[in-house]
């Protein structure tokens, strides 16, 4: 497949506020430039993150979801970072039937400092999503 | 419902790329019912001062805040609302300089961007509901557990400011460990004597009356939180009454039954009825009830008869519980040293002439079983000592972790004895050197420059084996190099991991405080929040929480005062954040799933209704909890479902 450069993707991004929200917020204080697809949904902690928010986030037109989470042992409320690693493997097994490519729903880890990774990430998910094109669910 | 959005140009930091005119149009083409107004800077308080008169002028009841993060600003402009008289959580910030001016180079992106965020947010806040922060009653006093030099810094800074303090000793005695030690790294100041101030102050100094000391006791159960705990302590019988004994010893000659003195790590005898060393405060004897022959159904009654004070002895003295109201918990139980005999080439215990550490600061020490003198247990003068650094330390068959005070006294060590016995060979075994600190080289460079010592670096502790001969003890290794050799040691000091006193465990169960994967107390966070436990209200002092010395003990004795005194204060209510989780009995099935992840232990079961309820004292509103839930019964205050979902739907669009 080729990268599909008139599709613009729209991707949900949920955030931890603590971590990766910070995160983002670093490369904007860097003032690094990454693509406007990604549209952030700030959650106090990936925990809070119900894997219904990225059924929904897909049913409602997202092309992809890329949720963020601080890193291990970093989670400010000890360990709901752990859960949403949990819930999104589980999730990924989900989306399969549905025809969603598991590429669609990312998961990684950015701490407060790591404003690069934020935007290498954000970077790489538009480009993916721009490879698979639009989202079509199939079930 | 009428929303004011008031777009930030952050002077030209947001406008350079986002045209607020665009936005505004786009914005009133679908909702034209919408409050609109553009500021230069909303955080100045000119700014802050005209949206105050905008929101009451135009009946504004919703705020959306186009500007900065809301990690910058979300308090200034919940303030702003509550003084212009609206509920501060009927605002929603938007980030659009952060994570959009300032990250997208298009103009016509970003003020799409910016736009579809504003919209999200218009949609969130119609959903916000006012949010009250609720106030409850605190207890002001506090339990200390522990008193050893963490907790009784802790204890006497939170008497000093005229607070009332429980201070939880399960020892007759206080002072830990230093106590026992007649010289302590750096500056070989006496342990005793540098502690005995701080005893001094907390059984008689001004505050004293702030402290009731309860020593033989532990805490054998806890109930409540933050603010209000109840303690429940279990006292056993001291069988002297401190009000009334004046700490003659009289008592202890008479006393006809002699057992191993476990102060002095077995290495004495000591009395049915003693004091555990010369110098020990309080200054009152404790009888040990599985010695005394009075107390076993015997006729003896020589340390009474002997006592010249009426009632200070009190064979009738019984096991007492304790119930005390707390407001805040402070742990400081310290550690415990790592058992050597687990190494068994070390021939701990199986030899003589080999000492922990700890033993062997009593042997040094001169109120100690050997009244200071080193001497073999034939009573010669050892012509050589081994010391052996990182027992069971850095290893990971053992303790994986670095305990971080060995390599001092070790090098105390050997400035004791060079001392003590001059010309004695002493011998370095190490595995690393840690010797961190502005002040803690300095017995290090005097062991290097001791001609008498020789320091051998071994790769692995198994490297080492200790064999006794009739000559007395020899050491074989192999060094780092994988060079073999033996020397002879007539005195083996081994310096072993420091480890989570044994009682942790108990006390871990009892208060709901996590662990780590050593058994240590976890902290909340291991440089930000260090003598704070994991339980709100909970604090951590000293070495329970990790290996560390006295300083550093100390230290975070007073942190752990500091972290009390700000958030306990008497006469002030305690505030309880109202973004926090709430269960709907109605919808509750009562399948626990909340409780098994709750990171806080915020949520238990009502058994009565069969349903789960959250404790928003506890509760930090992570939400963990409302995602996991089947039902969808919990509600995550300020971030509910319905919030979300209208944001994910509006940036859709």
């Amino acid at each position: 497949m080729t990268d599909n450069n008139n599709f613009e993707p729209k991707i949900i991004g949920f955030l931890c506020n603590w971590c990766s929200y910070a995160g983002a917020d670093k490369a904007g204080t860097a003032q690094t430039p990454y693509p406007s697809n990604v549209n952030v949904i700030r959650v106090m902690c990936s925990g809070r993150i119900d894997p219904q928010f990225v059924l929904k986030a897909f049913e409602q037109g997202a092309d992809g979801v890329i949720i963020l989470a601080c890193h291990p042992g970093d989670c400010h409320y000890k360990e709901g970072n752990v859960r949403a690693v949990q819930r999104h493997r589980l999730l990924l097994q989900m989306l399969e039937p549905f025809g969603i490519e598991t590429e669609r729903c990312r998961f990684d880890f950015v701490s407060a400092g790591e404003g690069d990774k934020f935007v290498k990430l954000i970077t790489e998910m538009v480009h993916a999503i721009r490879v698979l094109g639009p989202l079509k669910i199939s079930a | 419902m009428k929303t004011g959005v008031y777009f930030c140009n952050c002077g030209t930091n947001i406008s350079d790329k986002i045209d607020s005119g665009k936005v505004r149009d786009s914005l009133l083409a679908q909702s034209p019912g919408i409050h609109f107004k553009t500021v230069d800077f909303i955080c100045s308080d000119e700014g802050q001062g005209t949206i105050e008169k905008d929101l009451a002028e135009n009946g504004i009841e919703r705020v959306v805040i186009s500007a900065c993060t809301p990690r910058e600003h979300e308090n200034t402009f919940m303030r702003m609302l509550s003084r212009a008289g609206l509920n501060p959580y009927l605002m929603q910030m938007v980030n659009v300089r952060e994570q959009i001016a300032w990250v997208t180079e298009d103009r016509d992106k970003a003020t799409e961007k910016a736009g579809r965020y504003i919209r999200s947010a218009v949609d969130r806040v119609q959903l916000h509901e006012p949010l009250e922060k609720k106030e409850i009653d605190i207890c002001p006093d506090v339990l200390v557990i522990g008193a050893g030099p963490a907790g009784l810094k802790t204890a006497l800074s939170i008497a000093g400011s005229g607070r009332k303090v429980i201070l939880v000793e399960k020892a007759p005695v206080i002072g830990g460990m230093p106590v026992r030690y007649e010289e302590l790294f750096p500056d070989m100041e006496c342990g005793p004597c540098m502690l005995e101030p701080l005893m001094a102050e907390i059984l008689h100094g001004q505050y004293a009356q702030n402290i009731e000391l309860l020593t033989m006791a532990e805490v054998i159960g806890v109930v409540g939180s933050y603010g209000n705990f109840v303690a429940r302590i279990r006292q056993k019988p001291r069988f002297a009454d401190a009000h009334t004994c004046i700490g003659c010893a009289e008592c202890i000659e008479p006393c006809p039954v002699s057992a191993k003195n476990t102060f002095n790590f077995n290495a004495n005898e000591r009395k049915a009825i003693s004091f555990p060393f010369a110098g020990a405060l309080p200054n009152v004897p404790f009888i040990d009830q599985k010695l005394c022959i009075a107390l076993q159904g015997g006729q003896c009654r020589k340390c009474q008869e002997t006592c010249p004070v009426e009632g200070a002895i009190v064979f009738d003295d019984s096991e007492k519980i304790h119930e005390r109201n707390v407001g805040a918990i402070v742990v400081a139980i310290g550690s415990e040293l790592y058992d050597c005999a687990k190494i068994p080439g070390l021939g701990y215990k199986k030899l003589e002439n080999i000492y922990t550490s700890a033993e062997f600061e009593r042997i040094l020490a001169s109120n100690g079983p050997t009244d200071g003198q080193i001497r073999t247990s034939d009573g010669k003068t050892p012509a050589s000592v081994a010391i052996v650094h990182c027992v069971g330390s850095l290893d990971a068959n053992h303790k994986e972790y670095c305990s971080g005070i060995c390599c001092q006294y070790a090098f105390k060590f050997n400035h004791v004895i060079e001392k003590k016995l001059p010309g004695t060979r002493v011998y370095h075994f190490y595995k690393e050197l840690v010797i961190p600190g502005k002040n803690e080289f300095s017995l290090y460079n005097r062991a290097r420059s001791n001609p008498h010592a020789a320091f051998i670096r071994y790769a692995d502790i198994k490297d080492l084996s200790v064999a006794g001969d009739e000559k007395g003890n020899g050491i074989e290794y192999q060094d780092i190099s994988g060079k073999s050799g033996r020397v002879q040691a007539d005195m083996v000091v081994l310096c072993p991991a420091v480890i989570p006193a044994e009682e942790s465990g108990k006390l871990g169960e009892v208060l709901e405080t996590a662990r780590d994967s050593s058994g240590f107390f976890e902290e909340l966070h291991g440089r930000l929040d260090s003598a704070q436990s994991k339980i709100k209200g909970i604090f951590l002092a000293g070495t329970c929480q990790s290996p560390m010395d006295i300083q550093k003990a100390m230290s975070q004795g007073m942190a752990a005062a500091g972290y009390v005194l700000s958030g306990l204060v008497t006469g002030r209510k305690l505030e309880i954040q109202p973004v926090n989780a709430e269960v709907d009995g109605g919808r509750c099935s009562g399948c626990r799933v909340c409780i098994s992840i709750c990171p806080y232990t915020a949520i238990s079961f009502d058994a009565e209704k069969e349903v789960a309820r959250v404790n928003d004292l506890l509760c930090q509103g992570c939400g963990t909890c409302v995602a996991a839930c089947p039902s969808a019964a919990i509600k995550g205050h300020h971030f509910t479902n319905e919030e979300i979902y209208a944001e994910i739907a509006a940036v859709l669009k």
